[in-house]
């Protein structure tokens, strides 16, 4: 595996001033790029730097969820603090698109991150770079709705085409928790022995 | 069914006919051979492995085409996607047919249950006879869920009425 | 054909004069048909579970195909939003439901790995052990039924039979014959039962016994080697450029395998294991080298008893598990491919974004480019020696 710090000079070189910022994800490198760099980017990876393989395309929203039917006390049901805060490298706004490329001959791989704007959500497609995005574009866009300009043919890959709304975003709402909440903690029986470790864990 | 139609099966001398024709359908039950997700694999290793061998009980997984099936399992999870298909899958099969729901979530949605894109359970869209719970249920439960459909089959009546009684009357859960 | 001029399969936009040439010319003047639609799916005894395959065919030959995915979506990614860490250990099990135990482990190693913990060796040493023993349950299932799917009714059943003595060990340590949730983040829920350790011993004479018995029976059959040798060709970069992983892209040629080159994770660091490529790239060359593949498992199961370490099986976690800010990616082999989480947290209990990435995923999206020019019957043997499952693709 090769270091961090010589990838990161690497794919800061190559990239040059398409880069926003960067930073580490636990041995992860994420670089964040200009949303109008986002093809070059995949061109310089695949070409020059020789990462031939692609592992994903996804998004990200970082809105907080609202949250539903929470009790007070309730371990069971996480609550997400609600503020809004990005991740490492930042974020212009609510939306961004990640993506991880690998290189199988040198055993290395890099996030790439760009931001997507909230009003009009389009993203360069990276189809003409690596084939294998086509499917991972359209998740994107059913999941998202992010537009990938250059793709063949986004339409629906997972849901049903009469589906209405883009699910993983934040304010989709999960409608069987909204009409019965999860009840939170039940049954909590103390183990043999005393002590009721055993309920902490709630069940799926 | 010439027998059931023309009204000969509903006279009290018929009696040990119909048990023969019920003993003779229920060790002879032909299984539609699908299955959706995970407990499809432990609903394999019910019929397909030596250990649990379910071919035993009479109960042979040839159709691959429902239009030659008499019971259907449904294992594994159900989409609102695949409800459609599934609707039509039942359609195809002649009468009398028999549904087992298997696993969570055919039986209610299971640990799906909030999911947007999850059918909550195949009983809002088919008629069920037997519940087997677990996830996955293992194969033994499988087996019983069968014996129980096997004990249903031997108690039917098979004239015209008591046919249409079949459906109004109560699943059976395996325990 | 270049790896950067492919042109894309949008739907049917292909033009299927294009493809005339491939049938033979004298028979084409005379039966000049139309093209035809054909539905394989989502209900059909070839595909391995609910893939629906739309093909547009020119008399035998497939001129285009669009997998149609979808109907075991479950929408895994929204709901480990609304799911404690422990909650998510137990649903992400069935995203590949031959390897259950498999599934879990990048989660927990990526909790882990925000939380900064780490397992102690025992329980590390463990995990591995179960996840070698998964691989070889899901391979010694694939091993018999690509035979199945190539015409071999046998191989099945003793697929089936030598998976069932896997299962009973995992049965006996996890107390799940799959689906165990064994894996708690900081280690493991409960130590090994005593005598699993020469109990698996045995139980690996088995596998290496069985898996001599696919030599044999199915890979020196000149039928199965007949219908599987030059069958749906994957070059080796333009598979990587799909994201094809595992096996899959082994048999192709690329030297490629995360236990070995990959971040460290479990025990693999300790362990001496031969990483097998072909440099065909057919349907055979990906069955022969998953063949190999379980029984260097079956090696390095052993390896792991004979090496296992004493010692606690568990770490120093609270009884509320809160992850602490950041963003972890862990990627692992899987039997299926390589399969990865990216875990983004925000400090409370439940993960907030999780990205996972599966490796049937990207190893179906290759079937649009590999499925031109193929014969219908030569469709289900590519499908059975990609070897995917449904949960996997959809989650």
């Amino acid at each position: 595996m090769a270091d961090l710090a010589t990838l990161t000079s690497r794919i800061t070189d190559a990239l040059g001033d398409a880069v926003v910022d960067q930073g580490e994800a636990r041995g992860t490198l994420v670089v964040r790029v200009r949303p109008d760099a986002w093809r070059s980017t995949a061109e310089i990876a695949r070409r020059s730097l020789g990462f031939d393989y692609l592992s994903f395309i996804a998004g990200i929203d970082w809105m907080p969820a609202p949250v539903v039917g929470l009790v007070e006390g309730d371990t069971s049901t996480p609550a997400q603090p609600s503020d809004m805060t990005f991740g490492v490298g930042g974020s212009a706004g609510r939306f961004q698109v990640f993506a991880h490329v690998q290189s199988t001959a040198q055993h290395t791989g890099v996030t790439f991150r760009t931001d997507v704007d909230e009003a009009d959500p389009r993203v360069e497609s990276w189809v003409s770079v690596y084939p294998g995005a086509d499917w991972h574009e359209r998740e994107c866009w059913e999941m998202y709705g992010f537009v990938f300009e250059g793709h063949p043919s986004l339409r629906h890959l997972y849901l049903p085409s009469e589906f209405e709304g883009h699910p993983l975003r934040k304010d989709f709402p999960l409608l069987a928790r909204e009409v019965k909440p999860w009840p939170g903690l039940t049954d909590v029986e103390p183990m043999p022995g005393g002590d009721d470790e055993a309920g902490e864990e709630g069940a799926a | 069914m010439g027998l059931a139609d023309s009204g000969l099966l509903q006279k009290p001398a018929a009696k040990p006919l119909t048990w023969l024709l019920n003993y003779s359908r229920k060790y002879s039950i032909w299984m539609f051979q699908w299955g959706l997700a995970c407990c499809a694999i432990e609903m394999g290793a019910a019929l397909a492995s030596p250990r649990y061998d379910m071919m035993r009980l009479g109960v042979i997984p040839f159709p691959a085409s429902p239009r030659q099936a008499d019971l259907v399992v449904i294992s594994g999870t159900v989409t609102d996607k695949m409800a459609p298909a599934i609707r039509r899958l039942y359609e195809q099969m002649p009468d009398p047919k028999y549904v087992i729901s298997m696993g969570s979530c055919a039986n209610c949605g299971g640990p799906y249950w909030d999911s947007y894109s999850v059918t909550k359970g195949i009983d809002q869209i088919l008629p069920i006879d037997v519940y087997v719970p677990g996830c996955p249920p293992r194969p033994e439960a499988l087996i019983e869920a069968v014996v129980m459909l096997q004990e249903r089959i031997q108690n039917e009546g098979i004239g015209n009425d008591e046919m249409r009684k079949r459906w109004l009357g109560e699943p059976v859960n395996v325990g | 054909m270049s790896t950067t001029e492919q042109p894309m399969t949008p739907g049917f936009e292909v033009d299927p004069a294009a493809f005339r040439h491939l049938a033979d010319a004298q028979v084409n003047v005379e039966l000049d048909t139309g093209d035809m639609i054909l539905n394989m799916g989502p209900q059909h005894p070839a595909t391995h579970g609910t893939l629906r395959l739309v093909v547009r065919l020119d008399g035998e030959r497939v001129v285009a195909a669009d997998p149609v995915i979808g109907y075991m979506h479950r929408g895994y990614e929204k709901l480990t939003e609304f799911r404690t860490y422990p909650q998510v250990t137990t649903l992400i099990n069935r995203i590949d439901w031959l390897s259950s135990f498999a599934n879990e482990v990048p989660f927990v190693h990526a909790a882990e790995q925000l939380m900064e913990i780490e397992a102690p060796p025992r329980a590390q040493y463990i995990r591995t052990a179960l996840t070698e023993l998964s691989r070889i349950a899901t391979f010694l299932l694939f091993l018999g039924e690509m035979g199945l799917q190539v015409g071999a009714l046998t191989p099945a059943f003793y697929g089936f039979r030598d998976r069932e003595h896997v299962l009973n060990l995992i049965e006996a340590a996890t107390g799940g014959r799959f689906h165990p949730n064994f894996n708690r983040i900081g280690g493991l829920k409960d130590d090994l039962p005593w005598g699993w350790i020469a109990e698996t011993r045995n139980v690996m004479k088995i596998v290496l016994d069985a898996c001599d018995v696919f030599e044999d029976l199915v890979v020196g059959n000149e039928i199965f080697q007949a219908r599987t040798r030059s069958i749906g060709i994957i070059p080796g970069e333009l598979g990587a450029s799909y994201g094809v992983s595992g096996s899959n892209l082994r048999a192709s040629g690329v030297d490629w395998d995360l236990r070995r080159d990959g971040a460290p994770y479990l025990a693999y660091p300790d362990l001496d294991f031969r990483v097998f490529t072909h440099p065909d790239g057919d349907s055979f060359s990906r069955y022969w080298v998953r063949l190999q593949e379980t029984r260097e498992s079956a090696r390095m199961v052993l390896q792991l008893l004979d090496g296992m370490p004493a010692g606690p099986i568990m770490a120093k976690v609270p009884r509320i598990i809160k992850v602490p800010e950041g963003e972890a990616w862990v990627e692992t082999e899987n039997p299926l491919g390589q399969m990865g989480y990216y875990v983004v947290s925000k400090g409370a209990t439940g993960p907030f974004r999780v990205k996972i990435r599966s490796a049937s995923f990207s190893n179906v999206s290759i079937l649009p480019w590999m499925l031109r020019g193929v014969y219908v019957p030569d469709v289900v043997t590519i499908l059975a020696s990609l070897y995917f499952i449904l949960g996997d693709i959809d989650r």
